[in-house]
């Protein structure tokens, strides 16, 4: 009966159905199960590493207790140059992509090339800086780690200098020219003030970007088992500290691992959230 | 006779070859007593690539009046307004050809100064455009374009644009804050203000009120009737009734094409063209 | 004041310096970025070059790796990046698939976006973190529980029996892999969260209407719409899982050679250049290193390339 057979191929159908159902279900949990299993274990080992002396002591020789400030500050100061020598030229760059570039013939290459930055390999790119840089300088420096940092903030810049600044409907930058402006004052005074809090929001993904990357300063600034300010010599910082500590078979050392491992994490979802928050806070504001 | 001329100048099918004295002639046939042309358009042909968008348009914009634009979508109306200050030079691939004398000079010959072309011609969109600064800055933005003037000048200016623009009342007790917590209606006349701040001649209207409440648009139409004299205004609009209560003459366009110009009086009651008769009577568009 | 008068007579349009200085600022910038790729080009070749002359194309098939004799070959290190890599995209396409169609189809609609966070919240874990928890939590695991499972199982069965074969370590391919696709899920199933949601709901709709269930119009209608857009996605993912350093050298042993079972040990491209580059004093090392590093350029940029190249078309489709 043709009934019969439409109702076990019906059933077959709902039945695979239920699979697909049951399986993305269990993959979703799969995904949450294992962010949680992440997050738990760093929450568990990395507070028991959180101490006062974690903030004011210097990275200790094997066997011994200490703490991580000459790794914390090494990280901070060069992050900040990484986003000062970084974001400057991501700005630019996605400017013209987005302001002068609509026609230009360099544009798609640009952004494919940009593309393919944004996804390569970060330790290819401490390779290119020791090349470039520590070959040439003779030795490790914290300048190279900023330089390598900054060559991994530019793509992420570009990218979201462009898409804020292509959000900025025309007919405002009609009206500035309607004025009279001149283009680079239509570009500055009112479309990077309209975009203000995307392109805010691009650099704080890129600070999160470079917060926990190790490769390209494992090459570059290397570490630093002191304290350091020198831009010139290798300086200590978070990422390879933690690589080198947990490595090793020194309890103290793994401790501070964790500990560190916590910080990381920590500011990066901080700076994540903050940059959602900051998009999401700019787009009510400027809705009509 | 004067129905024939104002035919022959208004008619674009046949590329008419004027001479100067043949068009003040038939310009002269259209003016009342005493009327000057601001803005001469003679022979205009627009081209967005290779899209022949104006042919051959011919019309003059007197001054002090409003001259509305009129036709269904995709006429040129549009088009034909943002020739008039430039504005499609933002884009490639869109070019003018032909003469558009602003008080007798040629403003697409190529040695013309943009910036100082658009700061005699002021522009209002379809859309409000406020720019995402305070109330206060937006105004001052356009006069600090030009001039460097002292504070307390620039207080006055701004002052006397928002109420030109009748905005005053309402927003001098906030000008610091964002241009964009205004309504629709009133981001309008803050882009008016912002237009007149720089002192221009001519005030081009783009649809000014389309996306306005009908209580804004009323405003806003009174303030035109006010504005003309001391501006040259020329506003395309998409409402016939708009254009029948605010403008002194009318143009009519379609396909590219203007049918017919002509005081907005005759334009409403005897139109020449069963075309123009059709669209102002709602026959079609 | 405004000189109506003087400004009839300035001669001609004469753009501000201002202009010009800042349209070839900008300009120049985004050149740079045209730069900075050829220059990492051309450093890591430079850099190669005495490996490459030395060593010849035979160093993309050798497998041995011997600092101190002073031969090195590509081979072990190659072929580890491509497996785990695979591994990687076997563990996360499927994976990602699943929570794209749960967001997109299944998930209750308050639930969506605290949910889509907290995966993409994944990719915001530094890929160092994802390292020291691999060796410190999930080899162990891996180690106690299912690796000697599955050199139960299918370590006794007749042709994948070789692949999980071998001493429950605990580190080694096949936890480096799963690892990798742990990573890559937030960036494959966000890539393809966006994808199905291009979908014009029309074209859903009359698959639902002709009684069609969510697996049949995801299957039929939902990924053949969008299959350029997730392959894309997939390629992207596997040019992250390609060049992943700190997550993989934590787990993967570094063994310079290559053998059959997955549970043994090995080692990646990245992950060589990460624990020896700092040793390799020799000349001949350190370029061997380098040469590993631009073989993984190249095809890094061969697989992102042919992703973005997707993703265009995509777009332009999408556009039209």
């Amino acid at each position: 009966m043709a009934g019969s057979v439409m109702a076990s191929l019906y059933r077959r159908r709902r039945a695979g159905n239920g699979v697909l159902l049951v399986f993305s279900l269990g993959a979703t949990l799969f995904g949450l199960f294992w962010l949680a299993a992440i997050l738990v274990t760093l929450l568990y080992n990395g507070f028991a590493a959180i101490d006062l002396a974690m903030f004011t002591q210097m990275t200790p020789a094997p066997g011994n207790a200490g703490g991580l400030l000459n790794a914390i500050v090494g990280s901070l100061i060069m992050t900040f140059f990484g986003i000062v020598i970084g974001a400057p030229i991501g700005l630019m760059a996605g400017t013209f992509l987005a302001e002068y570039g609509h026609y230009s013939r360099i544009s798609p290459v640009v952004r494919f090339i940009n593309d393919i930055l944004l996804s390569a390999p970060s330790i290819i790119v401490g390779l290119f800086v020791y090349e470039l840089l520590v070959v040439r300088m003779g030795h490790f420096s914290a300048i190279s780690g900023a330089v390598a940092l900054a060559i991994l903030v530019i793509p992420v810049v570009v990218r979201t200098t462009e898409d804020m600044l292509n959000l900025v409907p025309n007919a405002l930058r009609e009206a500035a020219a309607a004025l009279g402006a001149p283009k680079w004052k239509v570009v500055v005074m009112v479309s990077y003030r309209a975009a203000i809090q995307g392109l805010l929001t691009g650099v704080l993904l890129a600070i999160a970007r470079i917060s926990g990357e190790t490769a390209p300063l494992l090459f570059t600034a290397l570490n630093n088992q002191f304290w350091s300010l020198n831009l010139d010599a290798p300086m200590a910082n978070l990422p390879v500290v933690i690589f080198q500590f947990a490595m090793s078979p020194y309890d103290d050392w793994q401790r501070l691992a964790w500990g560190g491992a916590l910080l990381i994490t920590f500011a990066i979802l901080g700076l994540n959230i903050g940059a959602r928050a900051l998009a999401s806070w700019g787009g009510t504001k400027s809705g009509a | 006779m004067v129905d024939s001329v104002a035919t022959q100048s208004a008619a674009s099918f046949v590329p008419m070859r004027t001479t100067t004295s043949e068009a003040s002639a038939s310009v002269g046939a259209l003016a009342a007593e005493g009327e000057t042309v601001k803005i001469q358009v003679k022979d205009l042909n627009f081209y967005y690539d290779k899209y022949h968008a104006l042919k051959s348009i011919n019309l003059s914009l007197f001054d002090r009046k409003v001259t509305a634009f009129v036709g269904p979508s995709g006429c040129g109306k549009s088009t034909l307004l943002r020739i008039l200050n430039r504005m499609y030079e933002l884009y490639p691939k869109q070019r003018a050809v032909g003469q558009v004398l602003v008080d007798g000079q040629n403003i697409l010959d190529a040695g013309q100064d943009l910036n100082m072309l658009r700061a005699k011609i002021g522009m209002v969109f379809q859309k409000p455009t406020p720019f995402p600064m305070s109330i206060y800055d937006n105004i001052a933005f356009g006069i600090r374009l030009y001039e460097k003037l002292p504070q307390a000048e620039i207080d006055e200016r701004i002052e006397s644009a928002l109420q030109r623009a009748a905005l005053w009342t309402e927003v001098k007790d906030k000008l610091r804050q964002s241009g964009l917590g205004l309504s629709g209606g009133q981001q309008q006349r803050l882009c008016i203000a912002r237009a007149i701040a720089v002192k221009p001649t001519i005030l081009l209207l783009d649809e000014p009120c389309s996306a306005l409440d009908p209580i804004s648009t009323q405003k806003i139409e009174e303030l035109i009737t006010e504005l003309k004299t001391d501006y040259t205004i020329a506003i395309v609009t998409h409402n016939m009734q708009q254009a029948a209560r605010s403008s002194d003459y009318t143009a009519f366009m379609y396909l590219g094409e203007l049918i017919e110009f002509n005081q907005t009086s005759v334009i409403f009651t005897r139109p020449e063209k069963k075309q123009t008769e059709d669209y102002v009577t709602g026959r079609f568009g | 004041m405004v000189d109506i008068a003087a400004a009839r007579r300035l001669p001609g349009q004469r753009q501000n310096f201002g202009d010009v200085a800042f349209r070839f600022a900008t300009w120049f910038f985004a050149f740079l970025v045209l730069v900075l790729l050829g220059a990492v080009i051309v450093a890591l070749i430079d850099g190669s070059l005495l490996a490459l002359r030395t060593f010849g194309p035979s160093f993309i098939w050798t497998e041995t790796w011997d600092p101190v004799k002073q031969v090195f070959g590509a081979r072990a290190p190659m072929v580890g990046t491509l497996i785990t890599s695979a591994l990687a995209m076997l563990v996360g396409i499927p994976i990602s698939f699943g929570i794209a169609v749960f967001l997109t189809q299944l998930c209750p609609v308050w639930a969506r976006r605290p949910l889509g966070i907290s995966i993409e919240l994944l990719a915001g874990i530094p890929s160092i973190i994802y390292g020291i928890w691999g060796l410190f939590v999930f080899a162990p695991f891996m180690q106690t529980y299912i690796e000697p499972f599955l050199t139960d199982t299918l370590g006794a069965l007749p042709v994948v029996g070789p692949l999980f074969q071998g001493p429950p370590l605990g580190i080694g391919m096949l936890t480096a892999g799963i690892i990798l696709g742990i990573m890559v899920l937030p960036f494959i199933s966000s890539i393809m969260r966006d994808v199905f949601d291009t979908v014009p709901p029309m074209l859903k709709e009359s698959a639902y209407g002709l009684g069609c269930t969510t697996w049949e119009v995801m299957w039929n209608v939902v990924l053949p719409y969008t299959r350029v857009g997730v392959v894309g996605g997939i390629m992207l993912g596997l040019g992250r899982a390609l060049g992943e350093t700190m997550a993989v050298t934590f787990v993967i042993g570094n063994a310079h050679h290559l053998s059959v079972s997955l549970l043994a040990p090995g080692t990646t491209i990245s992950a060589a250049l990460a624990n020896e580059f700092s040793e390799a004093v020799e000349e001949i090392y350190q370029s061997s290193l380098i040469a590993l590093g631009l073989i993984l350029f190249v095809i890094t940029l061969i697989v992102l390339s042919v992703a973005k190249y997707m993703l265009i078309r995509l777009q332009s489709r999408a556009g039209k």
